[in-house]
């Protein structure tokens, strides 16, 4: 099976050390688990993710961009010759210039299905299992076929220890530069300064006992709670099922004002 | 007999056919080290030195058991006097000389006694520390060749012939022959390996009488780095493995073996023999704790350390890096440096840290502290409290090294106390403040020697920008770090450990404590200060300058108990039956003293975090300000 590790140059949250983020450690000892990883930089120095050759990559090829410059179409040409079966990213950037959204944007280029916050993955390579954190510890098993691209959510196996033997013998291959006149893409997010603010809990009881009030912010009696889960259920009772909310959440009209 | 040859011919010669064939036996022993890497040996110096390593060093060692030493001596000494008497007969005026074989008689009556002491510890039952398989043929042999030599020696001194002299020469040849066969596999390894370990010693600088005791820099641009197989280890370390007698006496003194984690030094120094040559004998010693058995594979190449091989990797964890088995050893092994020689490898080449360990090793490559906390939250423990920084005064005479300590509220208390001390005597001092970063020891000692010399690279870049005359510092392996393992990466200070800098200032009188007669303290000497840089007297001349009633543990100074907290132990959290320091505290405990004084951040936490104590931990520091507020 081939596999792609997107690889992005980060910084320390507290040192702001440049490092590889945490995210794509994590991403690199899954795919090493699974099979010939190699991951895929794009940036103006490769150094900046020399780090990934020590945590379980022996390879790494560096498409050089200029500081600036828009990554995807330089990325996305290269992952289209590659075909790799499986692309991994992390799910958001940490601290560099990577901001969480190349990975969608090569969705979308190369029209791969995209799975976010993947924890685990196995099988391959014609089917993949993923496991996909829905947050609080909720895992939810996703089977795909083809190629897909996922990215990996902070809930995964922790980084593999790294190794300076295997930095040091790993290498890296300049594959490519950018072309000079891409565009650079307007940008489409407004930047701010962070602030931090309240958080808001939608639907909290003003009142009531701490035990309420913490259930509400925890989502334990929110709208998760009120569904009915059907584990495997037979086709006939799903479409039932189905067919009852969108009637309750009046999708569709009443079965028995329709028949009048 | 007679009508071939003349018995005082065939009985030196005897002893020269032994020697040949203890030749023998070792060199094939000694072929095998030759698949180790070179290391340079000083071989005339060491040589030279060798009765005074032998006499001295090693006598040092060995007396702490009276009884070795002098069995040691009388059977040792017997053997040697007598086997080169009777060699030297080999000359005709010498063996016709009737008085001469009194003599060699006597020595063979003195090797005699000594081979019943040999018996003694073994027969009828043997000390628990010792090795059994092929020592317990040991005393036969030596009683065979000591009690046979005496009798031919007794009969070519009456000038009696008949049929006793091939009865006796026999038994005598029997004995002899078989101790010298056993240099290759058996007991008298220890004599012919451990003599030329002391010559070729890679640590010279213990024998004279400084602590030698920094960790060898890595060479990190070396095709491999650390130790994977036998072939790895220099030569001189190989040697120093056969060296070992397994007496056990360093099984005994492992913390790491008493808490029932899966170390035994012993059987870690013999797996390396073992790993060396498939031919070796079962090891017949204590097993690691936790009944591992496996065996692995044999051999120059092959793999030491895995779940299948000989050393599991958790035993290697488990190690403290105390040193208490170094101290131990009469043979002078370097059993830290096997260990962490092997963790390299494990950590540099194959990133197979223990799963606990990643995090804070991780942390310190990136951020420079094992928590992963910002540098300049290293003196928030000092809120409210005037502590100068160096980066605004450019230099001082004392620069404080605060160490990783400082994160901890508990070790916060111990340095405010030291601080303030400093204050009340007027010392001029300064700290880094943010442009501290770790030593590095963690890394280090975990194998991690790339980020231990990129930290120290940072840290000595950070020291020469500052005038400061020298460095004081309540952590221990700070203080080693800096003093002796800084110097190979080409920083060299001043160091001083805060007990010993107190000290000063109380004999200059800049301190004036009150004496506290109602405070009973027992003192925990930190391996790291004790065994690994020989200070064990300051702290003690501290606690005795402010007049408390203290008392020893039965381990203590360079012989002391570690509290688990070195070498990486407690991020790596290998399982045990006990904890270290639980062991640690019930030995305290005994003393009765309400006190445990500590004088390292790791000895507190460690000894602090025993549930159910009932002693204090206090700082040498807090004790002393406590004597000082009294004193005004």
């Amino acid at each position: 099976m081939k596999i792609v590790v997107l690889l992005s140059a980060g910084r320390h949250p507290v040192s702001g050390a440049p490092v590889l983020p945490r995210m794509e450690a994590q991403a690199i000892r899954i795919a090493a688990a699974l099979g010939e990883a190699v991951g895929l930089h794009a940036g103006p120095d490769a150094e900046a993710v020399r780090e990934a050759l020590g945590l379980g990559l022996t390879h790494i090829e560096h498409i050089a961009v200029a500081d600036g410059l828009d990554p995807v179409p330089a990325l996305a040409a290269r992952l289209a010759a590659m075909a790799p079966d499986l692309v991994l990213a992390g799910r958001r950037g940490q601290g560099g210039p990577e901001s969480g959204i190349v990975p969608y944007a090569l969705a979308e280029a190369l029209d791969l299905l995209l799975i976010p916050d993947v924890v685990a993955v196995s099988g391959g390579p014609d089917t993949l299992t993923l496991d996909q954190s829905l947050g609080r510890g909720a895992l939810r098993r996703v089977a795909v076929r083809g190629p897909v691209l996922a990215t990996v959510h902070p809930d995964a196996a922790a980084p593999l220890a790294y190794a300076f033997g295997k930095a040091r013998r790993g290498t890296i291959e300049l594959v490519g530069a950018a072309a000079k006149a891409t565009d650079v893409p307007e940008a489409v997010v407004e930047e701010r300064p962070y602030r931090r603010r309240p958080k808001l809990v939608k639907g909290a009881p003003t009142g009531g006992s701490a035990a309420e009030r913490l259930k509400a912010a925890t989502g334990e009696g929110g709208s998760a709670t009120k569904g009915r889960l059907l584990v495997e259920p037979d086709p006939e009772e799903a479409a039932r099922e189905i067919l009852a909310h969108l009637r309750q959440i009046g999708v569709l009209a009443d079965a028995s004002k329709s028949a009048k | 007999m007679t009508s071939l040859m003349p018995l005082t011919t065939v009985f030196p010669g005897l002893v020269w056919l032994m020697a040949a064939l203890a030749l023998v036996q070792g060199l094939r022993r000694a072929a095998l080290w030759r698949v180790g890497a070179a290391a340079p040996v000083a071989w005339l110096d060491g040589l030279a030195k060798l009765p005074k390593r032998y006499l001295v060093d090693v006598h040092h060692v060995v007396a702490r058991d009276a009884y070795a030493s002098r069995m040691h001596a009388v059977v040792a000494g017997g053997l040697l006097a007598a086997s080169i008497l009777t060699a030297l007969a080999i000359l005709p005026p010498i063996a016709g000389f009737r008085p001469y074989w009194f003599v060699v008689a006597l020595a063979f009556g003195v090797t005699a006694v000594g081979s019943l002491l040999v018996g003694a510890r073994r027969y009828p039952s043997k000390q628990k520390r010792l090795s059994a398989g092929r020592f317990q043929i040991l005393p036969f042999l030596l009683v065979a060749y000591a009690v046979g030599g005496t009798a031919t020696a007794l009969l070519l001194a009456f000038g009696i012939g008949g049929v006793f002299a091939p009865l006796a020469l026999a038994l005598a040849a029997a004995g002899g022959l078989g101790l010298a066969f056993e240099v290759r596999h058996g007991p008298m390894r220890h004599a012919a390996a451990g003599a030329l370990h002391l010559v070729a010693h890679p640590r010279p600088g213990r024998f004279e009488g400084r602590p030698d005791t920094a960790l060898q820099p890595l060479d990190l641009d070396a095709p491999r780095l650390g130790s994977e197989m036998p072939a790895d280890f220099t030569w001189n370390r190989l040697l120093s493995y056969d060296a070992c007698v397994s007496c056990g006496r360093c099984e005994i003194a492992c913390p790491a073996f008493a808490a029932g984690q899966p170390l035994n030094p012993k059987r870690l120094i013999q797996d390396l023999v073992a790993g060396l040559s498939p031919a070796e004998p079962a090891y017949a010693g204590n097993p690691y704790p936790g009944g591992r058995q496996a065996q692995g594979e044999r051999g120059a190449l092959a793999g030491l350390i895995g779940p299948d091989a000989r050393i599991h990797p958790d035993t290697l964890w488990s190690c403290t890096t105390c040193r208490a088995c170094v101290e131990e050893c009469p043979m002078m092994i370097e059993h830290v440096d096997a260990v962490v020689s092997l963790r390299r490898h494990q950590t540099l080449e194959r990133g197979a840290l223990p799963d606990k360990a990643v995090g804070p090793v991780t942390e310190l490559r990136q951020s420079g502290d094992p928590g992963g906390r910002p540098l300049s939250a290293r003196t928030d423990f000092a809120a409210g409290v005037d502590l100068p920084v160096m980066a605004e005064r450019g230099g001082a005479e004392i620069l404080l090294w605060l160490g990783e300590g400082a994160y901890d509220l508990r070790y916060g208390r111990s340095l405010r106390a030291l601080i303030r001390l400093l204050r009340e005597a007027g010392v001029d001092f300064a700290v880094l403040g943010a442009e501290e970063r770790d030593t590095g020891d963690l890394a280090r000692r975990l194998g991690d020697e790339a980020t231990f010399q990129a930290l120290a690279r940072e840290n000595i870049a950070t020291l020469a920008k500052y005038r400061f005359e020298r460095i004081v510092t309540a952590d221990p392996h700070a203080l080693h770090a800096l003093r002796n393992e800084y110097p190979a990466m080409g920083g060299r200070y001043t160091l001083a450990h805060h007990t010993a800098f107190l000290l000063e200032l109380i004999r200059a009188g800049k301190l004036n404590p009150a004496r506290l007669p109602d405070l009973s303290v027992t003192y925990h000497d930190p391996c790291y200060l004790a065994r690994y840089n020989g200070e064990t007297e300051a702290p003690r001349a501290v606690l005795d300058a402010i007049g408390v009633s203290r008392s020893e543990m039965a381990r203590s100074g360079k012989r002391a108990m570690c509290c688990g907290g070195g070498g990486g132990a407690p991020v790596s959290d290998i399982p045990g039956e006990r904890r270290i320091p639980d062991i640690r505290m019930a030995q305290a405990a005994e003393t009765g003293a309400g006190i445990v004084a500590v004088a390292c951040p790791s000895c507190t936490a460690m000894l602090e975090g025993v549930t159910g104590r009932h002693a204090e931990i206090r700082d040498i520091a807090e004790l002393l300000l406590q004597a000082v507020e009294a004193g005004r």
